[in-house]
């Protein structure tokens, strides 16, 4: 759903989109450790693979987003990780435009970064337990926000808000349940044998 | 680490399989466009709107595509025609019809009652090379797995140069 096509969006959306990425991505890069940067490329590539497992939804075509948990588990960095499985979705697949690719990365990873956050905040001192449930939660709002921020970036280039918004949230509903599962499973899992992962 | 790794395989088995892209396909049958719209990997685009072009800015043909993701409608005159879909939730996809493809016993804003024996032909020849047609378009823009694994490779690469800059970086 974040792949939206060139073509699509108006002028002025297209620049704030770049500009808010480009912004994003400096952050990033800015407080990536070396150390770390192995980590941010394999949740890029398995963001780049999850994108292929496609679901039928209704009148739409679904696919995994996994912000939420990349977001969890790199905070800022998600920025250049999902520009890059982005540039490459589109540069290879023909997923979304280039011109878009400002947007469509904003779209992804301002809700990853929020989720990181909020996971970062409630999970300090918590349970194992409670971790994969906030990271459940964070995961699934992750993938709703994204919705509705695509179905804003739709609305301020002149198209219906509402129409797009209950088609885009309406369609994900399930991918919103398949990534809370996924994500309290997998951030669940590092809690407990690996916590150091998630810092 | 080891049920992270089996996720990532199954994910990767997955990968050749179908994601999402809005695709058109249309061509000319005797005075009649007829297409589909489709997601990469072959399901149906249903109840899609979208609408038909001609090249002298005449007002545009729209329809909406049925269950099969299918369209047909007749068009008046010999020209270029630029079809084009857009669902609600963003994707787009686009699709030019050449005016040489249309028969030419279509003149300009003319019908003519009964087609000519060869253009029975060509229509024909028409109806019948369609499927090969959007076989060979959806064939090519299939997911590959060789481009996944470019995909991925690339990642790790870019990443890396990035570790390689910052590492020089820090020694200097």
């Amino acid at each position: 759903m974040a792949h939206i096509p060139d073509g699509v969006l108006s002028g002025p959306v297209l620049v704030a989109g770049g500009i808010l990425a480009a912004v994003g991505v400096a952050r990033g890069l800015k407080e990536l450790e070396p150390e770390r940067i192995p980590k941010v490329a394999m949740l890029s590539a398995v963001m780049f693979v999850a994108s292929l497992i496609h679901l039928p939804a209704g009148p739409a075509s679904v696919h995994l987003l996994l912000n939420g948990m990349a977001g969890i588990m790199l905070g800022w960095a998600a920025f250049p990780a999902l520009l890059a499985a982005l540039l490459l979705q589109a540069v290879l697949f023909g997923f979304g435009g280039l011109l878009v690719l400002g947007v469509n990365t904003v779209n992804m990873a301002a809700p990853a970064v929020l989720a990181g956050l909020i996971f970062r905040r409630l999970a300090k001192d918590a349970s194992t337990r409670r971790i994969a449930m906030i990271a459940a939660l964070c995961s699934g709002g992750a993938v709703l926000l994204t919705g509705v921020m695509v179905a804003g970036s739709l609305a301020a280039s002149g198209r219906e808000f509402e129409a797009a918004a209950r088609l885009v949230v309406l369609s994900h509903l399930p991918v919103m349940g398949i990534e809370a599962v996924f994500a309290s499973a997998a951030i669940g899992l590092l809690a407990r044998v690996k916590p150091e992962a998630l810092a | 680490m080891r049920r992270l790794a089996a996720i990532l395989v199954l994910l990767l088995w997955a990968a050749p399989s179908q994601a999402h892209k809005l695709k058109l396909f249309a061509s000319v049958e005797g005075n009649d466009i007829v297409g589909s719209a489709y997601f990469v990997g072959g399901d149906k685009a249903a109840g899609v709107p979208g609408r038909i072009e001609g090249a002298d800015g005449s007002p545009p043909l729209a329809f909406t595509t049925g269950p099969d993701g299918g369209f047909r409608l007749g068009v008046m005159a010999r020209m270029d025609h630029t079809i084009s879909v857009e669902s609600e939730d963003g994707h787009a996809a686009r699709f030019i019809i050449r005016a040489e493809d249309l028969p030419p016993s279509l003149p300009e804003g003319k019908l003519m009652a009964a087609l000519p024996e060869t253009s029975q032909i060509e229509a024909a020849i028409a109806r019948q090379i369609r499927p090969l047609r959007e076989q060979l378009d959806a064939y090519e823009s299939r997911t590959r797995l060789h481009d996944v694994m470019g995909g991925i490779g690339m990642i790790f690469g870019l990443f890396g140069c990035w570790a390689w800059l910052q590492s020089r970086r820090r020694g200097s």
